[in-house]
C-alpha cells in the first residue's frame, strides 16, 4: 500500500495521514526498498501513530522514535477535538477544566451518529435485526469498559447514569441493607460532594456514623490516620482515587488491604482516575469502583459501575422497572441478575456505544502513555504556577516520590478566584474553572472559601500551560494594580 | 502522488485522502521551506456561536430572563442609572470597562461589618455579596452593599448608586437587561451563579419589603386591608413588568398576609404633621381610639401637594365619649376646627371616621 523511494528522518507529526481510529492500523515507512504491505520488514521505521493496534504500540518506541519537545501526545491529538478549534470571546480558546469535563474526539461523535443514524433500537428486547444489532453493540460496550478496568467479567459493569448515580447506588441498595447503628462509614474530608451526601442520607435512615480522615501537613489524606481510624467497626471505606482538588494519588491498593483486613468493604471514586492512568480493579481488589464517562472522552448520561459480582448479586435492586426483573406478578415480581438488576428501563443506549468507542480511543493511544504525558504536564503545571507571585497551590508538592494529577487548584493572596477566572475568560480564552469543585467540606478545612482550579487532559500542550501562565500574570497584575 | 517536491526525497503512493476537506494543511509543508517543523500547527476556525447566547445582544437575551419581549427603554430606568449606562457606552474596550467597574467597586461606601448577616446575604453567589437596604423620610430607597469579589463588588457598587435614593416603584420597574447596555459580557441566564442577577433581585425584594413595612406601620391600626394593599399591589404589578419570577411575588404575599391589619394602634411613625394632628385630638378629645394615617403620596402629583413638603392628606379614625350626642356633620365640624391651623399651612383634605365607644361596641 505504502511505497516510498528514499529516506525520511523525520516526519514531523502533525501527519497528513488520517488515521482511522477504530480499525488499528499501523503506518510504517520502509526505506530502501519497494514493496507494499504493512508492519513487517527490516529496517522499517515505525512512525509513532496514535492509530496503532494497544497491543503493538508500546513505550519505548514511543519514546524512543520521537523527541517529546516536537510529539507531544497534546499535538498528536488535538486534531481529533474540533471543539477545541475555536474562538471564545473573540480570543483562541485554551480549555483546562477536565476535571469538571472533557472533550470527545470526533471517533466518539461518530459512533453516537451512526447509532442513531444506522441502528437505532431497543436493547435486549426485541427479535429484528436493528435491535439485535444495537443490543450486541451495547454489550460489547460492556465488555470494552470491562476490559479497560480489568473486571473479572462484563458482568460486574453496571451502565448508570453517572457515577453520582452509581455511587447512590451502593449506597441504597448495598448500603441500606448491610449497615446498622453501631456500624461505621469511613471517608475523608477530600471526598466530593457525590461521595458523602448519599451516605449521609444513608446514615440517617441506618443509625450508621460517618467519620472522616484528615489531610496531614502535605495536604494529603493521612493515611495513619486512616489505618488508626479503621476498625472491626467499619463495614466501609469511600475513597477518592485521585482528589479533583488536591491532584494527591492514593494508594488505593493498600487502602483496600488495610480494610480487608478489618473487614470492611471499600468503594472507590475513579472518576479523576480512569481517564487519565491506566486502573486494574482485579490487581486493586476493589470492592464497588465508580467512574464517569464524560470525564473519559465520553458522552454525558452514562457512568460506570464496578463491583465484584459476589456482592451484586446478593444486592437488593436500586430502580425497580422493566429490564430488572425476571417474572412481574401483581403483588410481587422476581429480579434479574446483575448487571441487569441495576439497570431498570431502557438505557442511554447510543451513549454507551459512545463510551465504548471513547474506551477504545483512550486504548488505541494507551493509558501508559497518557499517563506519562500528563505526568510530565503535571509537573510543568506546578512549576510554571509557582511563578505566579502570592500564588498558594493546594495538595502535595510533586516530588520523586509523590506525584500529582495533572491539575492544580488554587488561589492567589488578595484576588478573589471568581475574579481570577472572569478575566482569565473575557480576556485571555482561557477556561478554568472556580468555586468550590463540589469539595465545601475539604474548602472549610482547608479555611477557604472557594479556590481556581486549572485541570489538563492528554490532548493540552505545555504551550497551553504557557497561555494560562501568561494570562494569569495578567490578570493579577490587573487586579494588584488596582489596590 | 508526491507531498512536496521540495523535499525530493519523499514520495508515497498513499490512498488515504490526503487533502480532506476537514484538514487544515499547514502551508509549510506545501511550500519550498525545508523546514520539516512548522510553527503553527493548528489553525483556528471560526465555530458559528449562536448568537441568541451572547448577552451582548439584548433583544435575544436568554428566555426566562424578563417576562417583557423588547428591553425596557432606557428613560424609564433612574436617570443615575441612565448616566452609567452612557458612561460604559463610551468606554471602548473591554479591558477599560473592567477598570471602569473596578474604579466604581473601589469608591463603593464600605459596609459595616453589623450589616454583613444572614439576611443580607446575596444567596448562591460563589463570592461573598452583602446587600442592605434602609428607607429615608421620604420614602426613597439607599443601599449599600459588599463583596469579597472586586468584580462584583463592581456591579454591586453599580446598582447602589444607580438605585439608590429613588422611590419604590421606580426601583421595582428596573429590570436587569439594562447590564447588556454596559458591554461586560454579562450573562442574563438566572441560576444560582449570576451574582448580578441575584443582586438585582434581592434589591427589588428588600425595597418592596421596607415599604410594605413602613405602609404597615404608618396606618395606625383599623381593619385598613384594602389600604395597604392597594399601593402594594400596584407595585407588584410593577415588578411582574420587570421579573418574570415568582419570587417578590410570594414574598409580597406573605407580607399582606401575615400583616396585622387589627385593632393595634402601635405607634406610627408619622411626620411632623401627624404627630401634631395625634396630639391635638388626644388633648381635646380624649379618644379611646385614635387612628391617623398618612395618604399624602397617594395624592402625590396634583395641585393639592405641590408646594407643600408632604402630609397634605389624613385618614382619622376617633373613637370618642365627646362625640355622643352629636350628629354626624357636628362630630366632623368639631374635628375640622381643632385642627384650624393645620388646614391654614397645608394640610389638605381629612377623611374622618367618628365614632362613640358605644356604637363601637355595639357592632
Amino acid at each position: 500500500m505504502n511505497s516510498i523511494q528514499g529516506a525520511v528522518l523525520k516526519l514531523p507529526y502533525y501527519s497528513p495521514f488520517k488515521f482511522n481510529r477504530t480499525k488499528p492500523t499501523s503506518l510504517t515507512i520502509r526505506i530502501g526498498g519497494s514493496g507494499s504491505g504493512k508492519g513487517r520488514g527490516n529496517r522499517a521505521i515505525r512512525t509513532t501513530t496514535t492509530a496503532s493496534a494497544s497491543a503493538s504500540l508500546k513505550q519505548q518506541e514511543f519514546a524512543s522514535d520521537v523527541p517529546s519537545s516536537s510529539l507531544s501526545l497534546g499535538h498528536s491529538t488535538r486534531s481529533d477535538f474540533p471543539i477545541l478549534h475555536q474562538e471564545v470571546n473573540g480570543l483562541k480558546l485554551v480549555y483546562l477544566d477536565n476535571a469538571a469535563t472533557s472533550q470527545k474526539p470526533t471517533a466518539v461523535m461518530k459512533a453516537l451518529h451512526n447509532y442513531y443514524e444506522t441502528y437505532n433500537s431497543n436493547v435486549h428486547r426485541g427479535i429484528h435485526f436493528l435491535s439485535a444489532k444495537a443490543t450486541d453493540e451495547y454489550e460489547l460496550a460492556r465488555k470494552r469498559v470491562a476490559g479497560f478496568i480489568n473486571a473479572s467479567s462484563s458482568r460486574e459493569i453496571v451502565f448508570t447514569r453517572n457515577a453520582t448515580e452509581a455511587i447512590n447506588l451502593v449506597a441504597y441498595s448495598w448500603g441500606l441493607a448491610n449497615l446498622k447503628a453501631e456500624d461505621e462509614v469511613l471517608l475523608t474530608v477530600a471526598e466530593h460532594h457525590s461521595a458523602i451526601v448519599p451516605w449521609q442520607l444513608v446514615a440517617e435512615k441506618t443509625g450508621a456514623t460517618l467519620r472522616f480522615v484528615s489531610l496531614n501537613e502535605a495536604e494529603v489524606p493521612d493515611l495513619m490516620n486512616l489505618r488508626e481510624t479503621l476498625s472491626r467497626k467499619t463495614k466501609l471505606v469511600v475513597t477518592h482515587h485521585v482528589s479533583n482538588v488536591l491532584a494527591c494519588i492514593l494508594p488505593i491498593k493498600e487502602i483496600i488491604h488495610w480494610a480487608h483486613n478489618v473487614g470492611a468493604k471499600v468503594l472507590v471514586d475513579a472518576c479523576q482516575s480512569v481517564p487519565h492512568m491506566p486502573v486494574d480493579v482485579q490487581n486493586l481488589d476493589a470492592d464497588f469502583l465508580v467512574a464517569s464517562s464524560h470525564k473519559m472522552c465520553g458522552p454525558t448520561g452514562i457512568g460506570i459501575l464496578c463491583g465484584k459480582i459476589d456482592l451484586l448479586s446478593a444486592m437488593p435492586p436500586f430502580l425497580g422497572g422493566g429490564e430488572m426483573i425476571a417474572d412481574v406478578f401483581l403483588d410481587h415480581s422476581t429480579y434479574a441478575e446483575p448487571p441487569s438488576r441495576f439497570e431498570a428501563g431502557t438505557p442511554a443506549i447510543g451513549e454507551a456505544i459512545g463510551l465504548g468507542a471513547a474506551v477504545d480511543y483512550l486504548s488505541g493511544i494507551g493509558m501508559e502513555n497518557i499517563h506519562n504525558y500528563e505526568v510530565e504536564l503535571a509537573t510543568y503545571l506546578y512549576e510554571s504556577l509557582c511563578s505566579i507571585p502570592g500564588i498558594r497551590i493546594y495538595g502535595p508538592v510533586p516530588s520523586e516520590s509523590v506525584s500529582r494529577a495533572a491539575l492544580c487548584s488554587f488561589n492567589v493572596e488578595g484576588i478573589h478566584p471568581t475574579d481570577i477566572a472572569a478575566i482569565l475568560d473575557q480576556q485571555h480564552g482561557v477556561a478554568i474553572r472556580s468555586g468550590h469543585h463540589c469539595a465545601q467540606p475539604l474548602h472549610r478545612y482547608l479555611g477557604v472559601g472557594a479556590s481556581a482550579r486549572a485541570s489538563l487532559y492528554f490532548y493540552n500542550t505545555k504551550e497551553d500551560v504557557d497561555h494560562l501562565i501568561d494570562a494569569l500574570k495578567d490578570t493579577v497584575s490587573f487586579f494588584t494594580s488596582f489596590k | 502522488m508526491s507531498i512536496c517536491p521540495s523535499f525530493g526525497l519523499i514520495t508515497t503512493k498513499v490512498p488515504i485522502p490526503l487533502f480532506s476537506s476537514k484538514t487544515q494543511f499547514p502551508k509549510s509543508l506545501i511550500s519550498s521551506s525545508p523546514n520539516l517543523f512548522f510553527s503553527k500547527p493548528l489553525t483556528i476556525q471560526r465555530i458559528h456561536i449562536d448568537p441568541s447566547y451572547s448577552s451582548s445582544s439584548p433583544s435575544s437575551s436568554a428566555p426566562t430572563s424578563s417576562s417583557s419581549l423588547t428591553p425596557q427603554p432606557i428613560e424609564e430606568l433612574p436617570p443615575k442609572l441612565q448616566e452609567i449606562i452612557k458612561l460604559f457606552q463610551a468606554v471602548p474596550d473591554s479591558r477599560a470597562k473592567y477598570e471602569q467597574l473596578l474604579f466604581y467597586g473601589k469608591n463603593l461606601t464600605p459596609l459595616d461589618n453589623k450589616f454583613k448577616i444572614t439576611e443580607n446575604k446575596v444567596k448562591g453567589c460563589v463570592s461573598q455579596v452583602w446587600v442592605r437596604a434602609y428607607l429615608d423620610s421620604d420614602k426613597n430607597v439607599y443601599f449599600e452593599a459588599d463583596s469579597d469579589s472586586v468584580l462584583t463588588k463592581g456591579l454591586a457598587a453599580l446598582l447602589v448608586q444607580g438605585l439608590s435614593g429613588r422611590p419604590v416603584s421606580e426601583i421595582l420597574r428596573v429590570s436587569p437587561d439594562f447590564v447588556t447596555l454596559l458591554g461586560l459580557q454579562q450573562s442574563l441566564t438566572p441560576s444560582r451563579n449570576n451574582g448580578f442577577l441575584n443582586m438585582l433581585k434581592m434589591m427589588q425584594k428588600k425595597a418592596l419589603e421596607l415599604f410594605v413595612e413602613s405602609e404597615k406601620s404608618s396606618e395606625a391600626g383599623g381593619s385598613d386591608a384594602e389600604k395597604v394593599e392597594n399601593p402594594v399591589g400596584s407595585l407588584s404589578s410593577d415588578l411582574n413588568a420587570s421579573s418574570s419570577d415568582g419570587i417578590l411575588n410570594s414574598g409580597l404575599s406573605s407580607e399582606v398576609g401575615a400583616s396585622d391589619l387589627g385593632l393595634n394602634s402601635s405607634a406610627p411613625s408619622l411626620g411632623g404633621r401627624g404627630e401634631r394632628i395625634r396630639e391635638i385630638l388626644d388633648r381635646e378629645l380624649k379618644p379611646v381610639e385614635l387612628k391617623i394615617e398618612d395618604i399624602s403620596y397617594q395624592h402625590a402629583g396634583h395641585a393639592g401637594v405641590r408646594g407643600s413638603d408632604g402630609e397634605t392628606h389624613f385618614n382619622i379614625k376617633v373613637v370618642s365619649e365627646e362625640f355622643e350626642g352629636k350628629s354626624l356633620v357636628k362630630r366632623h365640624r368639631s374635628i375640622y376646627s381643632l385642627l384650624q391651623e393645620e388646614l391654614q399651612n397645608g394640610l389638605h383634605a381629612l377623611s374622618i371616621e367618628a365614632k362613640t365607644p358605644s356604637e363601637v361596641n355595639a357592632r
